[in-house]
Formats: structure tokens, C-alpha cells, sequence
């Protein structure tokens, strides 16, 4: 279960300070599909940023499990991203020299898992992910979009995150492929219990997912759910 | 794929700038490597020097000249004195002798050096030949002392044979204080005691055929060839030594010593050494002499292109080390994404360091191969380079000075010439010693220059370098 308590992360921009997060709590159990909607320059990514502990907040606190991620030192939070969270950004950020097998295997070795397992895991994400089995070893630059999100996705899999934080898996993607990542998320969070957390500006995407936030001048609101 | 294969892969991720890199990397290296290597063999070359030559003194008696003029003759008590003078490393007293074949002794009497009054020489008859002809200058010389005094008008045409020398030494020295070099055989043992066993130089033993083991005679008394020396000259390998109390007792003049070989501690000390030495004995008992006194003057000049050769070794490093440094800062800045995208999904920051470091090394690695090859080409030619424009200032300043000196045209520049053919005869062969050293030396300025920016980099929040793009 991930608990966010009145969070805040300001800055300052010569004479004036700017709140993209202000005050936002929220909590999501274990398994939830939940998305966050909000216009360009709202501070959703910023939010995804603190819960994934790429970032420190200027106040407020993100409990994971009961941990709270407010009072770890450096070397913590990055066992924290290693083990505990998985990305998925806009821009896939795949290292373009290694082989989409490699990208995925990358989280693993950090993890310290022996090559061999690692390897055996990675095909089976990608084989999960449903890339072309022959485009595995194929150089991360030299595939299309889609299937770099997908490797993306793969790669955020890797060590069985609790949390996986999706930045607009879609947003560079056409949407057919980007129909089929999101049903690939929804069935992460259905099958392996994974909590699912996507920040767009989709609204079709949002739809699909079971709980919707919006975030609005760094505030954030639960929206209804679809049909109540 | 593990942190090596992935920096090694990174190392080769744009060619041509990895080309670039790798080139100028060799040119810092083979060049810091060449310096390493001259400098070497001139501090190769300068301990030797100073080893042999550079630091003995010659102790005479005052007035004598060889075998020559007055004097009265140094004794142990002498030798004594001057090994209690500070900066004295060892004293070797030597005892020489005439040795005049047997068969020619009645008619070579009255040849050239046969010994005024008070001189040292002491002639005793032996059965060697001696190896070196009289040649003209020798016959010439030896018919002037007698010439003139024919009879009844025919002219007395008589043959003269050029002395051989015997030394008596206290240790396994020669004249100028270098240990012998005994090609065959072994050496007397024990120099402080009498013995029949003689070290006899190569062409003396040529000529009569002798090997070790062989007997002569030395004033109707049997010695046994111990050993073959080669001093490397004709005139050098004309003698034989003997231990000290023997040539002492063959020339009747026990406790007496014709000359002392005195070695300084070090180059530095030796003008002070020679000054105190000369005080202790007294002007008028002894003269304290520097055989290669100008010799030193070279030396010091080689002892310049030592540290010029050091410093440029030192500089050649600095520039590997800034090229490495300024590469690594380019390679950082332009991946600071993909280390925060490592950082976001759980590279620890050694990690991250390790892979900078290891891609960093597999460039200067590459550079060092081809730096060796530069180096080992290029390091003989410019330690040549640097000794030659060095001993040639220095030998055109002793050269002035040598005839405003009043020493005689050319007399310092012609000694000089021909320590200079020493000096240039600097070899500076590759060692792998000396390579491993300056390998080494540049891996760890590669370590350091790739090490700061990595993680400077990493320690930045990964957010910051994501949104930095």
C-alpha cells in the first residue's frame, strides 16, 4: 500500500515561488490501477518524481509498506527505485547502444542477480510484453516506438516492483499501440497485483483506469468513478 | 552484459572520436613514456659515471711523477690519515714496479725511464715478454740516450723492449678505482697478504701463452697465473698485479706505497673531500689529484637533461591526464541522461562511477599500446637528442676555459671531447620495468580524471538530470 501524506515540493524561480505540488494525500492499495490527469505544467510529473523517490519533497511524506520514504538517506532511496518501483517514461530513455535483452536486464544486475537468471527473465518479460522474439537482440535505437515503450515496460519489471509509475506511456505512441500498452499495464495490475500509477493527459487512457485523480494548480481531487 | 562489457561497448560507441581520442592519448603517452625512459638511462648513465670515475681522488707523493722525480714516498701511516678524512669511502694503496725481460735487462739499462734519483720505479727481472713493441718513437728515444758513442765509427744498433708494469694493489681496483674486469680465472683472494699468484692482462698473456694456471717468473721466482684481466687498452693489458705486501717486498721497500686510490662518498663532496685530504696529508708530502675532473662538469650537464627529461615526463602525464579528464567531462555531460535513467532504475552511484572508470581505462589502455610502440621507437633518438645539445653547451664552455685557462689549446675541449663520447653513448633501451612505471602512473590519472566528473554526476538527484534535458 502506498500512503501519500500532504505533500509539497515548491521552487523558487527568481522572486517568485512556484508549488507544483501543494498539500496532495492520497493512498492506493496494493494492485490499484489509478491515474492522474492534469494540463501541461500541472506538476504531475513532478508527483510521479516524489513517489518514485527521484526527487525529495520540500515537505509531506510517501509511506510505502509502512517505510516512509521522507527519512532515507541516498543510498536507501536508490534500493528503494531498484527494488520497490518500476519507470515507464514518455521517452522510453532505453541506453540506445544495448540490445533491448540488455535494457531489460540492466535493473537486474543492479539487483544482483546472476546472468544467466537475469537473462532467462528478460526474454520472458519481453516475450510477455510481446516483442518480436528476433527484435530482442536487436540495438534499442533501432526499434519503433511502441516496441520501445514496450521494452520500457519490460525493463520496469524487471525486480517485481510493487509500483510501477508510468509518465504518458502513450504519449509518444499511435493509438493502437498505445491501446495495447495500456491493457498491457491493466493486466499488471489484475494479474501480478502490481499497483499501477499513470500520469497523462489522455483522457481516453484515464478512463480505462479504475481510480482517477486530477491534479489542478497543485492540488489534488479524486474524481467519481465512471458510472456512479 | 556486465559493467565491463557495457564500458567497453561505451568506448566504442562513436569511432571516430574514439580514434581521436586513442591518437592523442598515444602521442601524451608514447612521449610521457619516451621522457620516462631517457630519463632513466641518464640516471643510468650518471651513477655509473659517478661510480667509476667521478668520485676517486689520486694520492702522489709531492714531486713524483710516475715513475719518475722526488719526493718522499707515502707509507700505510699515509694511507691511514686519509681514510679518517670526512666523506672517504675507501682507500686502496698501490705499489708499482718495472718488471724488465730477463734476457734484455743488461742492455736496457740505460733506456728511457729507467728511474732518476728518488723516483719510485723499482725495476726487478721477470720471463715475460712484454706484449707492446718499443715501435719508433721507443727505438728512436732509446738511441738517442746512446747514440753518438759508436765504435770506431760503426754505430751500436741495439734492441730496446718497453717495460712491463707490475702493480701491487689492496684491493681488486685498477688506477682509476673500477673493480678489474677479470674475463678468465679468478682474483689473488686476499690482497692484504703475500702471494705468488699474479692477474696478468690479456695481450701480456697472449703474447707469452698464458691461461690460469700457467707459472712465470718474477726475480727467479715462481708466480702462478690466478686469473686474465682486460682493462681495454694495449697499454693496459701490458701488466700484471700483484697483492700489495708482494710487489712491496719484490721492490725491497716494505710499508712504502707509490700511490693512494681514494673514492669519495659522493660527486658532491668530492672538490671539499680533495681540499681536506690534500690539508691532512700536506702539500709537501702528497698531491691529491682529480684524474677526470672535467669529466664532472659533464656529468653535472647530464644530470640536467636527467631533470629536464623528468620534467618533461611529468608534463607528458599531466597532458594525458587532461586529455583523459577533458574527454571524460565531454563523455559525462553528453550521457547525463542516460545516468539519470541508470540512477532511476537503481544504479548505485559506484556503479555508475565504475562504468566511467572502466570505459576511461579501455581508452588509455588502447593509447598505451600505441604510446609503447611510439616510445620504444622514439625514446633512444630523443634521450640521444637531449645529451647531445646539453654536452655540447658544456663542452664549448670547458673548451673557453680550458684555453683561457692557459692549460694549452684544446687541452680541457679535447678532454672533453672525449667524455662526451662517453656521455652521448647514453643507451636507452625500453625496460619493461620502466614502461609498467609510466603505464601505471597514467592508469591512475585516468582513474582520477574519469572518477571526479562520474560522480559528481551521479550525486546530482536523478530528477535533476532528467529534466535538465
Amino acid at each position: 500500500m502506498i500512503e501519500v501524506k500532504d505533500l509539497v515540493r515548491q521552487f523558487t524561480s527568481g522572486d517568485r515561488t512556484i508549488k507544483p505540488v501543494n498539500g496532495v494525500s492520497f493512498t492506493l492499495e496494493r494492485g490499484a490501477f489509478a491515474s492522474i490527469v492534469g494540463k501541461s505544467g500541472s506538476g504531475k510529473s513532478t508527483l510521479l518524481s516524489l513517489l518514485g523517490a527521484l526527487d525529495k519533497p520540500t515537505s509531506g511524506d510517501v509511506v510505502v509498506d509502512g517505510v516512509s520514504l521522507a527519512g532515507l538517506p541516498d543510498s536507501k532511496l536508490t534500493a528503494y527505485r531498484r527494488k520497490d518501483i518500476g519507470f515507464v517514461f514518455q521517452q522510453f530513455n532505453l541506453v540506445p547502444n544495448l540490445s533491448a535483452l540488455e535494457n531489460v536486464m540492466l535493473p537486474m544486475e543492479f539487483a544482483g542477480l546472476g546472468r544467466a537468471a537475469r537473462k532467462t527473465r528478460a526474454q520472458a518479460l519481453l516475450e510477455r510484453v510481446q516483442l518480436d522474439p528476433e527484435k530482442h537482440l536487436r540495438k534499442a535505437n533501432r526499434l519503433s516506438g511502441g516496441e520501445q515503450q514496450r521494452v520500457a515496460i519490460a525493463r520496469a519489471l524487471g525486480n517485481e516492483p510493487k509500483l510501477i509509475l508510468a509518465d504518458e506511456p502513450t504519449g509518444n505512441l499511435d493509438e493502437q499501440t498505445g491501446e495495447h500498452i495500456v491493457e498491457l499495464l491493466s493486466s499488471l495490475s489484475s494479474e501480478s497485483r502490481t499497483t499501477v500509477l499513470v500520469v497523462t493527459h489522455d483522457r481516453g487512457l484515464a478512463q480505462k483506469t479504475q481510480r482517477r485523480f486530477r491534479l489542478q494548480q497543485g492540488v489534488l481531487r479524486e474524481e467519481a468513478p465512471a458510472g456512479a | 552484459m556486465n559493467v565491463l562489457a557495457r564500458s567497453v561497448g561505451n568506448a566504442f560507441r562513436n569511432t571516430i572520436r574514439t580514434t581521436a581520442v586513442v591518437a592523442v592519448l598515444a602521442v601524451a603517452i608514447g612521449l610521457a613514456l619516451a621522457m620516462l625512459v631517457a630519463n632513466q638511462a641518464v640516471g643510468d648513465k650518471v651513477q655509473e659515471l659517478n661510480a667509476s670515475v667521478g668520485t676517486v681522488l689520486t694520492v702522489n707523493p709531492a714531486g713524483g711523477q710516475g715513475f719518475e722525480g722526488g719526493g718522499e714516498p707515502l707509507t700505510a701511516a699515509t694511507a691511514k690519515t686519509a681514510a679518517a678524512v670526512p666523506h672517504v669511502q675507501s682507500v686502496v694503496s698501490t705499489k708499482a714496479l718495472r718488471l724488465r725481460t730477463a734476457s734484455s735487462t743488461s742492455s736496457d739499462t740505460q733506456g728511457p725511464g729507467s728511474g732518476g734519483p728518488g723516483g719510485q720505479g723499482a725495476a726487478v727481472t721477470t720471463s715475460l715478454q712484454p706484449a707492446i713493441d718499443a715501435g719508433t718513437l721507443g727505438n728512436r728515444n732509446n738511441s738517442g740516450s746512446t747514440g753518438g758513442t759508436g765504435n770506431g765509427g760503426a754505430t751500436q744498433n741495439r734492441t730496446f723492449r718497453l717495460p712491463i708494469t707490475a702493480t701491487g694493489t689492496g684491493a681488486e681496483v685498477d688506477s682509476t678505482g673500477k673493480a678489474l674486469n677479470i674475463t678468465s680465472g679468478a682474483g689473488l683472494g686476499d690482497y692484504t697478504k703475500a702471494s705468488t699468484k699474479a692477474l696478468v692482462g690479456a695481450t701480456l698473456a697472449t703474447k707469452n701463452s698464458l691461461k690460469p694456471g700457467s707459472t712465470f717468473t718474477i726475480d727467479g721466482k715462481s708466480y702462478t697465473v690466478a686469473g686474465i684481466f682486460d682493462e681495454g687498452t694495449e697499454f693496459g693489458n701490458n701488466a700484471v698485479y700483484l697483492t700489495l705486501p708482494q710487489a712491496q717486498a719484490l721492490a725491497g721497500t716494505t710499508g712504502e706505497v707509490s700511490s693512494l686510490i681514494v673514492t669519495v662518498d659522493s660527486m658532491a663532496n668530492v672538490d671539499s673531500t680533495r681540499t681536506a685530504l690534500q690539508s691532512a696529508l700536506g702539500t709537501d708530502k702528497a698531491d691529491v689529484t682529480q684524474g677526470q675532473r672535467n669529466l664532472a662538469t659533464a656529468v653535472s650537464s647530464l644530470d640536467s637533461v636527467k631533470n629536464i627529461s623528468m620534467v618533461a615526463f611529468i608534463a607528458s602525464l599531466a597532458t594525458a591526464g587532461l586529455v583523459v579528464l577533458f574527454i571524460m567531462v565531454l563523455l559525462v555531460r553528453e550521457r547525463r541522461r542516460e545516468i539519470g535513467v541508470l540512477k532511476a532504475i537503481g544504479a548505485p552511484n559506484r556503479t555508475i562511477g565504475l562504468q566511467f572508470v572502466l570505459e576511461a581505462l579501455v581508452l588509455v589502455a588502447l593509447g598505451s599500446v600505441v604510446g609503447g610502440v611510439i616510445a620504444s621507437f622514439a625514446s633512444s633518438g630523443i634521450a640521444s637528442a637531449l645529451v647531445s645539445s646539453n654536452t655540447a653547451s658544456a663542452a664549448g664552455s670547458v673548451g673557453r676555459r680550458g684555453q683561457g685557462g692557459g692549460f694549452g689549446p684544446g687541452g680541457g675541449g679535447g678532454f672533453l671531447g672525449g667524455a662526451n663520447q662517453l656521455l652521448t653513448s647514453v643507451n636507452a633501451t625500453v625496460s619493461p620495468g620502466v614502461i609498467a612505471l609510466g603505464i601505471g602512473a597514467v592508469f591512475l590519472v585516468a582513474i582520477i580524471g574519469a572518477l571526479v566528473p562520474a560522480l559528481l554526476t551521479a550525486r546530482i538527484r536523478p530528477i535533476e538530470v532528467l529534466r535538465g534535458e
